[in-house]
């Protein structure tokens, strides 16, 4: 929003008044809480009707889920689960550990996991994770007191990952006498399993947890150290600046790196850069859909954009941080993200050689479609017009983006994808490019079988064998320009101690404040 | 007066069932609701199924008489985004902006009046340019500088005032004056022109000539008159405070009408961004319709015209 862009340059322009006067005041930790804003709002607390990146922070601190995601390895090991063990590939045995209670204080069973899938797997629930659950899941049936199988249409590896980032254990019964869309209402009260509960749900203002004392020790989120944390929604990071400065919150995400570059050197502001797991890329309309006589068809013209684009620079001064650059379609820190496929380096006279070998000596004109990162947008432009090459920017709101390329209505569009926190290609090109998608802007029959199969195998190396093909092949047609993996900037108050997360996902059970 | 008031509602209908329409069309073809309900990382599988379940595969007409007919019959359906009735939504969001309209309609009034006044009491003189100074200053300042002055000053450097929220009756302080002063300059010149005006009528020399002076000359006699232009800016300044506050609640996290707005029209939540664009066309026509009668009651002659 250019108020925000406004409102941001105005603190900037006053950071040196403010830091002369030092009168702000800091962050109590008197009382033990930690006070973090969010700048989208959640309409709900549940995690099976949440889609919002805001929900799946607040969902690891509110609920477990049978499985969680190491933050230092990223794979997905048992939480609620004690033990599991496939039967075969599309069997799974579950046991559920007996020492977890909910925050009502009943104890988990194995009868409340099989009530979870069971409601998620029924259309008339309308969660959001339905879809997903319902490609792989068939059945899920109580085989002994404390044991869960899970049968599944098809072999499907990432069904770990599924139970870990998507499906929160619910009593059963939670929803009795509801259906639907009602469930997602802030008027069901939330009874998860996690070490926060919640105490308040003001929709679109904040969220009030407190630490729940009867959460099971042999968790890895056992014993957090803040008592309570408050979730603000603040959606102006200039007001979410002015917030940390007066000590009216303690922790702020996502900033852009200018504004931590400037904010950091006040005082009262320490910052943090971490990993995310988001990468931006530029996607080529190979298929002709939005033009089937265009450039993009043409695999020479494809490769000429990734020579003509100076990622380095742009990935080093513009994303910096610990951001990288990016040579193929999925994370470096992905499962699977193993190519021997070519590299494009900066070399805008190849760029141009390319371009006349495939007939278009003086460049042709174009549109490249953007919704965030303006500044990153216009370098790319800057970089293509540079080889002549006549590119309009069309930077539009992320509605507006969706509907377009949707209707695949883009020749070329800049835009990042944060697979979801998941650390395997599964999440990344396997979204892109597969058959029924319409991020797909090949017609690459044989990669997107390819990835399916990827998707649908379960020895690990088969798998990764499968998506070094399928990465392969998408370097070599360059269907994409993969540009850069992002880097998290998080600014604190002094004294709050936090490890920054390796996915971009805060793990806010981890937080403390120390002596001061 | 009757057909004045009713072709004033008919055109207010009108006016409101063209930008609901409006609204809608530009919605439907610029944006993909299913996609931003499922959001930008969702899988291709969740988007289909909320297509599905929403109707949006449904014929765009299909779509807009369907809300159409609900609407008339005073259901405005339910929010994509916050999967509530509309109406529920708007009852909870309005007593901010609503609260948040008055004061600063109240600052308004307080600066602008008595600077308009002194203005046109003292034409010229050092007192004149000061107000006038301070309306154009007022005028040139945009509301989110101001906003961000304040909170600096105000809730940041000297923390006597809170920096966002809507809480308690201190979070509506800074936010009131930041509206408030973007409605000085209008005022604050209508008072002083129409002032102006009135005191060098024929009826203002003859009160003078009968001994009227002071309190009684400016406010029993001059402004009963010089009111009436300022009446109807006053509720065309309401109508904008009440329809145009986003800027001002999304710099102070106030969790009014405005913001829902932006939030809306940022997530498609087309029921709710209809429901709120006809209901800030009526509060405009209303208070304009308003304005008017509250004219004709000040002034006779507009009764009898």
């Amino acid at each position: 929003m250019r108020i925000r862009t406004l409102v941001q340059s105005g603190i900037h322009l006053l950071g040196v008044v403010i830091s002369s006067l030092s009168l702000c005041a800091y962050a109590s930790p008197k009382d033990n809480s930690l006070v973090v804003a969010f700048s989208t709002p959640l309409t709900t607390v549940d995690r099976l009707y949440s889609i919002q990146r805001e929900g799946l922070i607040l969902s690891r601190l509110t609920d477990d889920g049978l499985f969680y995601v190491n933050p230092d390895t990223l794979e997905f090991e048992p939480l609620a689960a004690e033990s599991y063990q496939w039967i075969n590939d599309t069997q799974l045995d579950i046991k559920v550990r007996n020492d977890v209670r909910f925050h009502d204080g009943s104890p988990l069973t194995a009868d409340d996991v099989v009530y979870t899938f069971e409601w998620v797997l029924d259309e008339a629930s309308e969660t959001s994770r339905g879809p997903v659950i319902r490609s792989w899941l068939e059945s899920v049936e109580k085989t002994d007191t404390d044991t869960v199988r899970f049968n599944l249409h098809l072999p499907y590896p990432m069904a770990l990952r599924d139970m870990a980032i998507s499906i929160p254990i619910r009593k059963a019964g939670t929803y009795d006498g509801t259906r639907g869309r009602e469930n997602a209402a802030e008027d069901i009260p939330l009874n998860g399993i996690g070490p926060y509960k919640l105490k308040e749900f003001r929709a679109g203002r904040e969220i009030v947890l407190e630490r729940f004392d009867n959460y099971y020790q042999a968790s890895p989120k056992a014993n957090p150290a803040i008592d309570t944390i408050v979730f603000r929604v603040i959606p102006d990071q200039g007001t979410q600046q002015a917030e940390l400065l007066s000590g009216g919150i303690d922790l702020m995400m996502d900033v852009p790196p200018d504004v931590a570059d400037n904010i950091s050197h006040l005082p009262g502001v320490r910052r943090k850069e971490g990993n995310d797991i988001r990468i931006g890329y530029i996607t080529l309309d190979a298929a002709g859909y939005s033009n089937p006589d265009s450039p993009f068809t043409n695999v020479k013209v494809r490769q000429a954009i990734n020579h003509a684009i100076n990622r380095e620079e742009i990935t080093r001064y513009l994303v910096r941080g610990s951001a990288e650059v990016v040579h193929f379609a999925c994370h470096p820190r992905q499962f699977g993200c193993d190519s021997d496929g070519p590299r494009y380096p900066y070399d805008p006279q190849k760029a141009k050689a390319l371009l006349a070998e495939a007939g278009y000596p003086d460049g042709f004109s174009f549109n490249l479609w953007a919704y965030r990162e303006k500044i990153i947008a216009e370098a790319v432009v800057s970089n293509l017009r540079a080889i002549g090459l006549d590119v309009d920017l069309r930077f539009v709101k992320l509605n507006v983006f969706s509907k377009v390329r949707n209707d695949r209505n883009m020749e070329t569009f800049f835009a990042s994808y944060g697979s979801g926190g998941t650390a395997d290609a599964s999440a990344s090109a396997g979204v892109h490019f597969a058959s029924n998608t319409a991020r797909n802007f090949t017609k690459d029959e044989e990669l997107a079988e390819t990835l399916l199969a990827a998707e649908q195998t379960i020895n690990p190396d088969e798998r990764k064998r499968l998506y070094r093909n399928a990465l392969n092949r998408i370097a070599e047609q360059a269907y994409w320009v993969p540009m850069f993996s992002y880097s998290q900037n998080y600014l604190l108050a002094p004294g709050l101690e936090f490890p920054v997360p390796n996915d971009g996902v805060p793990r806010f059970w981890q937080a403390s404040w120390s002596e001061q | 007066m009757l057909t004045f008031i009713l072709r004033r509602g008919l055109m207010a209908i009108l006016v409101a069932l063209t930008v609901s329409f409006g609204t809608f069309a530009l919605f439907h073809y610029a944006t993909d609701p299913a996609q931003t309900i499922a959001g930008e990382d969702a899988p291709q599988e969740m988007v289909d199924e909320i297509r599905k379940q929403y109707g949006f595969d449904r014929p765009a007409a299909v779509q807009y008489f369907d809300w159409l007919g609900s609407a008339l019959t005073g259901d405005f359906g339910e929010s994509y985004f916050w999967k509530q009735p509309v109406v529920q939504l708007i009852v909870d969001h309005a007593p901010v902006t609503i609260t948040l309209a008055l004061a600063s309609l109240c600052v308004t009034v307080l600066i602008a009046l008595p600077l308009g006044i002194s203005a046109a009491l003292k034409p010229n003189s050092w007192v004149d340019r000061f107000a006038l100074s301070t309306a154009v200053s007022a005028q040139a300042i945009p509301n989110f500088w101001l906003g961000l002055m304040l909170i600096i000053l105000l809730a940041v450097t000297f923390p006597i005032f809170p920096v966002s929220g809507d809480a308690t009756w201190r979070h509506f302080v800074l936010p009131s004056l930041v509206l408030g002063a973007s409605s000085v300059p209008a005022v604050m010149r209508l008072t002083r022109t129409g002032l102006l005006d009135v005191l060098s009528s024929d009826y203002i020399r003859t009160a003078r000539a009968k001994g009227f002076t002071g309190y009684r000359l400016i406010v029993q006699q001059a402004m009963r008159n010089a009111l009436l232009p300022i009446v109807s800016v006053l509720a065309v300044q309401l109508g904008n405070k009440l329809g145009g506050s986003v800027v001002t609640e999304s710099v102070f996290s106030m969790n009014g009408l405005g913001r829902l707005a932006v939030e809306s029209i940022f997530n498609s939540d087309i029921p709710t961004v209809q429901s709120l664009i006809l209901i800030f066309v009526l509060t405009f026509v209303l208070l304009t319709l308003a304005a008017d009668l509250i004219n004709a009651w000040l002034d006779p002659r507009i009764r009898m015209g």
